[in-house]
């Protein structure tokens, strides 16, 4: 499309003397850098520039009130003999451990009976993108009030059937798991939708042949459905591992990190360090952990799926 | 399709679409209850009689240090400033980045498309430090300067939509004498209703859902909105769950009234924000 917009307007400056052809082009740079100038700066200033300066930052000591102090890698230093840093990378990975595996099947499994031809099934197929409608924070507080000890829904329904009342975001062991279900809930449907569009891409005819062959319900799935999802599942698992590796608002709703340090994932670990704490030079550093990791588990990401990936659509 | 099938894929889908609805169901029961209802009622029983009292009191001001009006208006506020702002910039970006020519043109773009791999949180305490060097710290520019000049995202959405657009229409326009401006708001816009739509879907839902930079950068009654408001009345009334889904109440059912509006086009735009 570009090409043949450049080789148009190319052949009516070719019937122009040579100077007013370059002046035209100065204009048009000139006309493109006014209409990209509001967006550059915003990109500039309050994206890239962050980057550069979380970095320098993380080179010294500082706690935005004391004028900042070099330290070169100290904070690098700290960071890799610091426990609760490396306790807080863990409880990351467990949540996205809780979250991603039981999301991505339940989102797989409902795109596939969304799929049928069903009477009804546009309408139903609606309510699962209502958690995506949700706001993250509220929800979490909405959560927290489903999850709790007394007088809450998931406590008074367990005790329709004798069990005691459980303090679910007050004990070590059920807190991540309970947070990292509000992680499920809202992010189901959502995913779904993709694979969603993913299965309706599949042409039918394959399964058609498929059928002739003799294949089964479940061999369809794995020689046609799998093979041909994985693009799709390709933009699924990179998206949400690295949307719920950033978890935040619903644990700063619904346990602040706690109990203990048991849900203090590590988004949520820098944002503390930086804004309680202020200990600020730290938390740059931290910031860069975090940012390598996501670079690190993109390319993991991306490697494993280029070898994998014998299937491309679009 | 036996019938033994039909009616578990119905059972499975209705037991996954009364999950999904179940805590608004909770945040609508819970909000018309009063404190001791709290414990004489079941959760998933309403209350009888159900009572307003809650919203009155979020309302009237009669909570110390909680002005939830404000807090409601600064949240319309926030996502109509940046909802604009998002259809204005990158919409003239994108179209930059599609069928302009300029030195740089590639390498800017891949600049920007790079920025989507920088997390949230990252920029949270250089963008601090940048509002406190500008005086910034708890004002509006503060809260809407990062987000107001476009995304990079919405960007890269505008332009590989452009550029599906056939460029004849722009030459034939060209030809006509316009310029380029009136290009993009009569040839080109009028075409791309249908992304301008997704556009505006996405960033609504992300202004109205915005957390993390909110509450790091507001600290008074003048800037708070919705979100962090509902979070630190927490901090104000420990577990006042009936108040506390009155609020959330009022911060959930807007969303829920576009959904209701808007729903196909809705889900058409999430599934679309997944093709290149």
């Amino acid at each position: 499309m570009v090409g043949m917009a450049a080789t148009s307007r190319a052949g009516l400056q070719g019937a122009q003397p040579r100077h007013r052809a370059r002046r035209r082009q100065v204009r048009d740079a000139l006309t493109a850098y006014l209409f990209l100038g509001p967006s550059l700066f915003g990109v500039l200033a309050f994206l890239l520039a962050p980057v550069v300066i979380v970095a320098v930052l993380s080179l010294f000591k500082w706690s935005m009130l004391t004028s900042p102090q070099f330290v070169g890698l100290a904070n690098y230093r700290r960071m890799a003999g610091d426990g609760s840093v490396w306790h807080s990378v863990g409880v990351t990975a467990l949540y996205v451990v809780f979250t991603i595996p039981t999301q991505t099947v339940l989102a797989l499994l409902l795109a596939m009976l969304l799929n049928t031809r069903l009477r009804g099934i546009r309408a139903l197929r609606a309510f699962f993108v209502i958690p995506w409608m949700a706001t993250p924070v509220v929800m979490g507080e909405v959560w927290k009030w489903i999850f709790s000890t007394q007088n809450g829904a998931l406590n008074g329904f367990l005790g329709l059937f004798g069990v005691d009342p459980v303090p679910w975001l007050a004990s070590p062991t059920f807190s991540l798991p309970a947070v990292a279900a509000v992680g499920v809930w809202s992010g189901t449907g959502y995913t779904m939708l993709f694979f969603l569009a993913g299965l309706q891409s599949i042409p039918e005819s394959l399964y058609e042949a498929a059928r002739l062959d003799g294949a089964g319900r479940s061999q369809q799935f794995f020689t046609i459905t799998l093979p041909l999802l994985q693009p799709t599942m390709f933009f699924v698992l990179v998206t949400s591992i690295i949307g719920s590796f950033q978890v935040f608002d619903t644990v700063y709703a619904m346990t602040l990190g706690g109990p203990g340090e048991a849900t203090s994932v590590l988004n949520f670990k820098i944002w503390t360090t930086a804004f309680q704490s202020f200990d600020d030079g730290y938390a740059s550093a931290l910031a860069m952990l975090l940012f390598g990791l996501l670079l690190l588990l993109t390319l993991v990401q991306v490697r494993f799926f280029r070898k994998r990936t014998t299937y491309e659509l679009g | 399709m036996t019938l033994i099938r039909k009616t578990g894929i119905y059972a499975v889908l209705l037991v996954g679409a009364f999950l999904s609805v179940f805590p608004y169901i909770t945040v609508v029961f819970t909000s018309l209850k009063t404190a001791p209802q709290l414990n004489s009622t079941a959760p998933w029983r309403p209350a009888i009689p159900p009572t307003l009292d809650n919203f009155r009191k979020l309302f009237n001001g009669s909570i110390a240090n909680v002005s939830f009006p404000a807090y409601l208006l600064h949240t319309v506020m926030m996502t109509v400033a940046l909802t604009a702002g998002q259809l204005v910039f990158t919409t003239l970006a994108a179209y930059a980045f599609a069928r302009m020519r300029f030195p740089g043109r590639e390498l800017l773009f891949w600049a920007y498309v790079a920025t989507l791999m920088v997390p949230n949180v990252v920029t949270m305490v250089p963008l601090y430090l940048i509002m406190q060097q500008f005086g910034w710290v708890d004002t509006w520019t503060g809260l809407l300067a990062p987000y107001i000049f476009g995304s990079p995202y919405g960007i890269f959405l505008m332009r590989q939509y452009f550029r599906t657009l056939p460029v004849d229409l722009e030459d034939a326009a060209r030809i006509d004498g316009a310029g380029t401006l009136a290009i993009l708001t009569r040839v080109i816009l009028p075409l791309s209703k249908p992304i301008l739509g997704t556009l505006t879907i996405l960033t609504v839902v992300f202004a109205w859902h915005n957390f993390l930079w909110p509450l790091t950068i507001t600290s008074s009654n003048s800037t708070r909105v919705l979100t962090v408001g509902i979070a630190s009345l927490q901090g104000n009334l420990g577990a006042d769950y009936d108040l506390m889904m009155a609020g959330s109440f009022v911060a959930l059912v807007p969303l829920i009234v576009v959904f209701l509006f808007f729903q196909r086009s809705i889900v058409r735009s999430v599934a679309l924000t997944g093709l290149k």
